[in-house]
């Protein structure tokens, strides 16, 4: 260890202020480095507090959350837990784009931070956070950088700096080892409990400053580092000045920083913002492993964290240190072999006690004192992995890794500080009197429109699903993001309060702080990033459901999203659900007529761009159709002003050159359908294809198909269409009628049954039958079933591209 | 001694690295072996022993290669595991020269392996004359390990029918071969040291399954190939060298080459170039071993027929002739690379890729 490390030249690397880094039990300072979530962090932390005596701990921990350290240590908060930062940046002191911001400062049992409050607290010396606020930090942080870098959640406690030291990763080079988990888990986590508390102090201080000298100061002075470094040296020296005994647990990364501005002297004091409790605050919040363990991911932290808690359990339970990973490594694996077995992978004693005797071996070919995670991960690989390593046949690492995340969840026992998200959620819960304090799922059917109690719970459930709470299930009722079931006039919700729900909550503290405005900014937000008409018109009904009228700025820019939207199937789409809120908003009690506006924005980009899309492609085509007819619908009711224009727009398709034989089909149904006398037209038209070649031929069909669409009743009014019908497919070779059957299939399958027996009535006069003969038949002989058969045989052959035999 | 033989064996080859190793290796060993665990580590990932340098010999995962030692040290045989030409063999007869001073006790897995192969035989003459005796049995390289006490390395097992791969159930649970017909003499116990090692060709999987009980006997490591170009460029340098001295070629290594060929099984295999454009798989085996074989047919063509420098036709065509052996499809899917990233690299990059791209004619 003195080796690698070289802990007898810490002085010559650190400068002149690495004499601020030596571990004094009498001094009047000891500068505590940590790794964030470190079981032996936390360890050697309770030794020198033990050694040292402070008569104040000062702790890296934004400022603004010190009346929050008594939630922390109450005796009915349970780990994990997290503090929760927000600040809205109002001011624009940040950037131009007065954002919001939000961070997580988690805390589990093996966080130094809290052993250090927990220590306090117990010993009956005072506890502080030192570090800028987090709006400062924010304010001294350029764009991109820290806390300002653009990860979907962000966690104050970073250790990426430590995992791309170019020192650790020289020296996994040089020894073989796989990733910084397992060079910090054989060098810090398990060899660091042998070391006394100062050589633990000096041997962090070493890795930290070589780690430090890395990086540039550009860099530091870019993601706010020295800003930080600075005023938690003022609050060091304050303290220092009134006479106190210092013991300040900061990452070992600031250690070097802190001492070199302690050295230099003359700190001055940091101007902080004033900030109103409206745009900068802190909650307590639950936490849980599972988001404690993605902090692995993007800010380096410790991956597994029920492991590593289970490890400061023990220690704190006063289990040898000597013995404390291979004990709880073999209960992982234990463990690990139960649930591998429950789910019927097979795993028996013997491979249990192979892959222990290989993890003991590698400990020890390896030079690392006690089996850690890198060890049991390596035995289960050898001894529990039955032939090739798959995703499946490694399924034992994955429950093992499982395991060693944890599913455990957080709870905050003083109820002083809820944040205020969840207190509304739980004062509209007490109106409606729901019951959120069971664990147990609750159905609720609510009708909607008798009385007022189940539309408002609706809405709040709706509210509460829009913020991606997971509190509420829709198991039954109308869906009209898709337009179905519109007829129910019932829900049926099942409900559930889950920590995941305080957490969603808290996470959008940024967003307003009563659920409706909450709800309200981020349908702003999506209004906002939306460029296309048919998601604007997606949030808009989703407002619709959760009872939110659009504000002024949401209307205008909804009105500029249907403006400058130029694809034709997005604003067809957007008619289409604004048509439907339009319909529904008396029912629903919603009076916003504004739907209309932009239903006539849309019926009138439509109509312009419609003759452009007579000649759509195949793939579109029956998309092109149905917008027609939901135009022509619209202009038949509330859009009855457009229906001239329409009628303009689709005589232009009319007599367009180059046409798709479905649109043409549907836009003679329309003219058909509005002036009857043009019936004449459709029948020409399809004669027009009958008397073509075979391939214009097979248009016809297409043709009919679109328009059966647009105007079924068509074929019913006389048999001229059906004879024409017939005489298109009768006068098809087989392959050719192969080709066009799907689509004649669908034509068809746009008449109601009723239709249909009508139509197969007439189609049984033409060819002098009776409909009953086409229902029952006489008595076939076995001979020419077998015929039937093998000729049914050949043409599957002939489908199927066989050759005919 | 090493240039008298096509391939000598790896306790040979090495000698002196395994001597240097020895003399120095102050490790605990397990009974019978000739190295400490640490010791035959540092012979095959590389290190320092007493002043000589040794190399480093399997690339890729250093963590599987630990697993590989532990496990042998233990009770439970080893099965590598992996596609072909990811070294498999390379590391067992590596294994087997650092512990226990043999890498050739083996016995060769086919579809033709009967169980006497495994266990044991007798020489028919004897038999006749002296009747069932030690001196008339013909011991298979198992016998021979578990009387040695040193390691008995079954290759391809799983070219081997289920049933002939049964019969290392007995040895391997109760360390014990029987041989009845010796009677009272016939039971023979493994001394310490003893161990398999198994190789199996993922490609053969489903061909001879290997039964669960004789799966839970061995511990598997999945042998993957290599993942970085560079290294991969590295040993194809490095083994095109040894190849190169040993066949007296005098031919300089050119690294451009190397790199090309390199880059060109990496992108094959993988089926994605490095710019990201998606490439057809071929079903051919795109190994590293694969690239060192076609780099050395390729100089060794142009010492004896050509200049001594790297002809980047020969190259072409040798590569054709490795990938393109089983499926037809295999030349579209050489040809349509060539077409998309070798025509890209050349524009990008020039140099010995614009001279590979202008080749593509030859592949027909």
């Amino acid at each position: 260890m003195e080796g690698i490390f070289g802990n007898g030249r810490l002085a010559e690397i650190a400068g002149a202020a690495g004499e601020l880094l030596r571990y004094d039990p009498d001094g009047k300072l000891l500068l505590f480095p940590v790794r964030h979530h470190s079981p032996v962090c936390a360890f050697q932390l309770r030794r020198a507090i033990e050694e040292f005596s402070p008569t104040v701990i000062l702790i890296e921990g934004p400022e603004n959350a010190n009346d929050l350290i008594p939630v922390l240590t109450d005796e009915l908060t349970r780990l994990p837990a997290a503090i929760y930062y927000f600040y809205k940046d109002k001011k624009k002191l940040v950037s131009p784009d007065a954002e919001d911001y939000k961070c997580y400062y988690p805390f589990l049992e093996s966080s130094p931070e809290y052993n250090a409050l927990a220590e306090g607290k117990a010993r009956g010396i005072p506890a502080r956070f030192i570090d800028l606020p987090y709006c400062e930090i924010l304010i001294n942080t350029v764009s991109s950088k820290g806390l300002r870098t653009d990860a979907e959640k962000h966690s104050y406690t970073d250790d990426t700096r430590l995992a791309r030291s170019q020192f650790y990763k020289r020296l996994c080079e040089k020894t073989g080892i796989r990733s910084f988990d397992e060079f910090w888990e054989k060098y810090f986590e398990i060899e660091g409990l042998k070391l006394s508390a100062e050589d633990f102090c000096k041997m962090m201080h070493t890795y930290c400053v070589l780690t430090r000298n890395d990086e540039s100061k550009t860099e530091l002075e870019a993601d706010g580092t020295l800003a930080r470094e600075r005023h938690m040296a003022y609050r060091i020296q304050e303290a220092l000045d009134s006479g106190e005994k210092v013991l300040a647990v900061t990452g070992g990364l600031h250690s070097l920083g802190l001492a070199q501005v302690l050295k230099a002297g003359k700190i001055k004091p940091f101007k902080l913002h004033k900030m109103t409790a409206d745009i900068q605050g802190a909650f307590p919040t639950a936490y849980s492993y599972q988001a404690a363990d993605a902090l692995h991911g993007y800010a380096s932290g410790m991956n597994c964290p029920a492991f590593y808690d289970g490890i400061t359990a023990r220690l704190k339970n006063g289990d040898d240190e000597a013995e404390v990973y291979n004990n709880a490594t073999l209960e992982l694996l234990i463990a690990t072999a139960k649930e591998s077995s429950k789910r019927d992978i097979p795993v028996s004693i013997a491979d249990v006690t192979s892959a222990k005797s290989v993890m003991t071996g590698l400990a020890a070919l390896r030079n690392v004192s006690q089996c850690g995670l890198a060890e049991l991960s390596d035995g289960i690989t050898s001894a529990f992995i039955k032939g090739e390593k798959t995703m499946s046949s490694a399924m034992p690492l994955t429950i093992m890794r499982t395991l060693a995340t944890g599913d455990g969840v957080g709870h905050i026992g003083d109820k002083s500080h809820v944040p205020p998200l969840v207190a509304d959620f739980e004062k509209i819960c007490e109106q409606y009197k729901l019951k959120y304090t069971s664990v147990i799922p609750q159905d609720i059917d609510l009708p909607l429109f008798t009385g007022e109690k189940g539309i408002a719970v609706s809405r709040f459930f709706h509210r509460l699903n829009y913020l991606h709470t997971g509190f509420a299930k829709l198991v039954k009722g109308p869906d009209l993001h898709h337009g179905r079931d519109r007829s129910r006039v019932h829900e049926q919700w099942n409900y559930r309060r889950t920590p995941q729900v305080d957490a969603s909550l808290i996470d959008h503290t940024t967003d307003g702080f009563t659920i409706e405005e909450a709800c309200a900014n981020v349908a702003a937000r999506s209004f906002a990033e939306s460029g296309r008409c048919d998601d604007a018109a997606q949030t808009a009904i989703s407002c619709f459901e959760m009872g939110i009228p659009l504000t002024e700025s949401q209307t205008a820019e909804l009105d500029s999203i249907v403006a400058n939207d130029g694809d034709f199937f997005s604003i067809g789409e957007g008619l289409r659900c604004f048509g439907r809120l339009y319909d529904l908003r008396k029912l629903y009690n919603f009076e916003d007529e504004s739907s209309l506006a932009y239903m006539n924005s849309c019926m009138g980009k439509l109509i312009s761009a419609l003759p452009m899309m007579t000649n759509s492609p195949d793939d579109v085509a029956d998309d092109v159709v149905d917008i027609m007819r939901l135009m022509f619908s619209l202009t038949g009711g509330v859009l009855a002003d457009w229906r001239d224009t329409l009628e303009d727009a689709l005589l232009t398709m009319s007599v367009t050159d180059e046409k798709h034989p479905a649109v043409y089909g549907a836009v003679m149904g329309l003219l058909y359908a509005i002036e009857a006398d043009r019936r004449g037209d459709a029948e020409n038209a399809m004669r027009g294809y009958l008397s073509g070649s075979a391939e214009v031929r097979k248009k016809g069909a297409d043709y009919l198909r679109g328009l059966f669409r647009t105007a079924g009743d068509i074929v019913l009014a006389d048999d001229s269409f059906l004879k024409m019908t017939d005489e298109l497919m009768t006068g098809f070779e087989t392959a050719d009628f192969m080709e066009i059957l799907p689509s004649m299939r669908l034509a068809f399958s746009y008449f109601t049954p009723s239709e249909i027996h009508d139509i197969a009535r007439a189609a049984a006069d033409i060819h002098g039958g009776k409909a009953d003969d086409l229902l029952s038949g006489d008595v076939i002989d076995e001979g020419l079933y077998g015929f039937g058969k093998m000729l049914d045989s050949l043409i599957t052959a002939q489908l199927s591209g066989g050759e005919q035999k | 001694m090493e240039q008298n033989y096509i391939k000598p064996p790896v306790e040979v080859r090495y000698a002196d690295q395994l001597a240097a190793l020895e003399a120095s290796d102050t490790g605990k060993k397990p009974e019978n072996w000739r190295l400490s665990p640490k010791a035959v580590r540092t012979f095959i990932l590389g290190g320092e022993a007493g002043g000589v340098k040794i190399p480093r010999k399997f690339y890729g995962n250093d963590a599987l290669v630990e697993r590989c030692i532990i496990t042998l040290a233990g009770s439970r045989g080893l099965m590598l595991v992996g596609e072909p030409g990811t070294a498999k063999t390379m590391l067992s007869e590596l294994l087997s020269a650092a512990c226990c001073g043999v890498s050739t006790n083996t016995v060769q897995g086919t579809a033709g392996t009967t169980e006497d192969m495994i266990k044991y035989s007798w020489n028919y003459a004897l038999l006749l004359s002296k009747g069932p005796c030690r001196e008339a049995l013909v011991p298979s390289p198992l016998l021979v390990g578990m009387e040695n006490g040193i390691f008995a390395r079954f290759e391809e097992i799983t070219r081997t029918p289920a049933e002939i791969q049964d019969s290392l159930i007995s040895v391997m649970s109760d360390q014990i071969l029987n041989i009845p017909e010796l009677g009272d003499e016939g039971l023979v116990l493994a001394k310490p040291g003893f161990n398999i090692i198994g190789t199996a060709n993922t490609r053969d999987k489903g061909v001879n399954e290997m039964s669960g009980a004789l799966k839970r006997r061995f511990n598997f490591e999945t042998v993957m190939p290599i993942a970085d170009v560079r290294l991969e460029k590295e040993i194809i340098i490095r083994e095109a060298e040894d190849m190169a001295k040993a066949g007296h070629i005098d031919c300089p290594i050119d690294t451009d080459v190397a790199e090309l060929l390199a880059v060109t099984y990496h992108e094959l295999r993988e089926g994605r170039t490095a710019e990201g454009t998606v490439v057809e798989k071929p079903a051919a085996v795109m190994s590293t071993a694969e690239a060192v074989s076609v780099y050395y047919q390729t100089i060794s063509h142009s010492w004896y027929f050509g200049d001594g420098k790297t002809d980047m036709g020969l190259l072409t065509e040798n590569l054709l002739g490795a990938v393109c052996k089983e499926n037809k499809d295999d030349l579209e899917k050489l040809k349509a690379y060539f077409r998309t990233a070798v025509t890209a690299k050349a524009k990008k990059v020039g140099g010995a890729w614009k001279a590979y791209s202008e080749t593509a004619g030859l592949l027909r």
